[in-house]
């Protein structure tokens, strides 16, 4: 418990939220959506990570948490660099026209 | 109910919908808005997890600076609807969801039963000072210095790489 609320309910958002991330890494086509659905999953993980820390009564797990939005940050500013790249040369984002290295 | 939990709940239901919709609509720069709708929600669930610090980096860095550069990048390529599928891959999209599913199921049915019985720490912070920013900046500076510093290089090597990456190359 924190506060009032129970960990298994963080828990169950966190789950939520993280397959709802994974539907749209799964599914989706545009490169972009792929990314923002990467960065949910992240979040949700963070949130997993934040009750728990608040659960045991530690300040670890936000510590944790620091790290990884500096990480997402890092890794964002790396991603659209990609993408730049890739449309220029290209011309489009779509997953399922970028083949190049298939066969 | 408490006011808090009331507020949790709203905040989570909020930054589920929002994360749905993100995953759900065909127009780019719509999800984008959708998803810092979501971490605005999940900002509020932050707080209410006695975390107000990292609530507030999830704000600034998260929604404020992170999403603003995917929506200048999606602004830069003129990305525009997804078109919907001429060929059609049924095998993906149905193996696809299946994997969704599963794993779904698989997350959410392990997270069920835990959660319940969590042992306190061995000397478990008071609750009013588990997000005091001068503690956690303590915190961060002593017992994870090597980290922080580590966190600063990885930083300084992202911003290079994506300068490489995006920079147009001359024909030589």
């Amino acid at each position: 418990m924190i506060g009032s609320i129970p960990l298994s309910d963080v828990l169950l958002v966190s789950g939520a939220l993280f397959s709802i991330g994974i539907a749209g890494a799964l599914l989706r086509r545009n490169a972009i959506q792929i990314f923002l659905s990467i960065e949910l999953m992240m979040n949700a993980a963070n949130l997993a990570l934040i009750g728990y820390g608040a659960a045991l009564g530690t300040r670890e797990g936000q510590i944790v948490v620091f790290f990884v939005i500096a990480i997402a940050a890092a890794e964002a500013a790396v991603g659209l660099a990609i993408f730049v790249a890739l449309f220029r040369h290209t011309e489009t984002i779509d997953v399922n026209k970028i083949n190049l290295l298939k066969w | 109910m408490t006011a808090g939990r009331l507020l949790f709940d709203l905040a989570a239901a909020g930054a589920i919908i929002f994360a749905g919709l993100m995953v759900v609509g065909r127009n780019p720069v719509r999800s984008v808005l959708s998803l810092v709708v979501a971490f605005f929600a999940l900002a509020a669930c932050f707080v209410m997890l006695l975390a107000p610090f990292i609530a507030a980096l999830q704000v600034i860095v998260y929604a404020g600076a992170i999403l603003v550069l995917f929506l200048f990048v999606l602004m830069l390529l003129n990305v525009g609807r997804e078109q919907p599928e001429k060929t059609g891959r049924p095998i993906q999209t149905v193996l696809g969801s299946a994997a969704v599913l599963v794993f779904a199921g698989l997350l959410l049915g392990m997270f069920r039963g835990s959660g319940a019985h969590v042992p306190m720490a061995a000397d478990p912070v008071e609750p009013s000072l588990l997000g005091d920013p001068a503690a956690l900046a303590r915190l961060l500076y002593s017992d994870y210095l090597l980290h922080f510093e580590a966190v600063s290089v990885l930083l300084l090597a992202a911003l290079v790489g994506a300068f490489v990456l995006a920079r147009r190359e001359h024909a030589s």
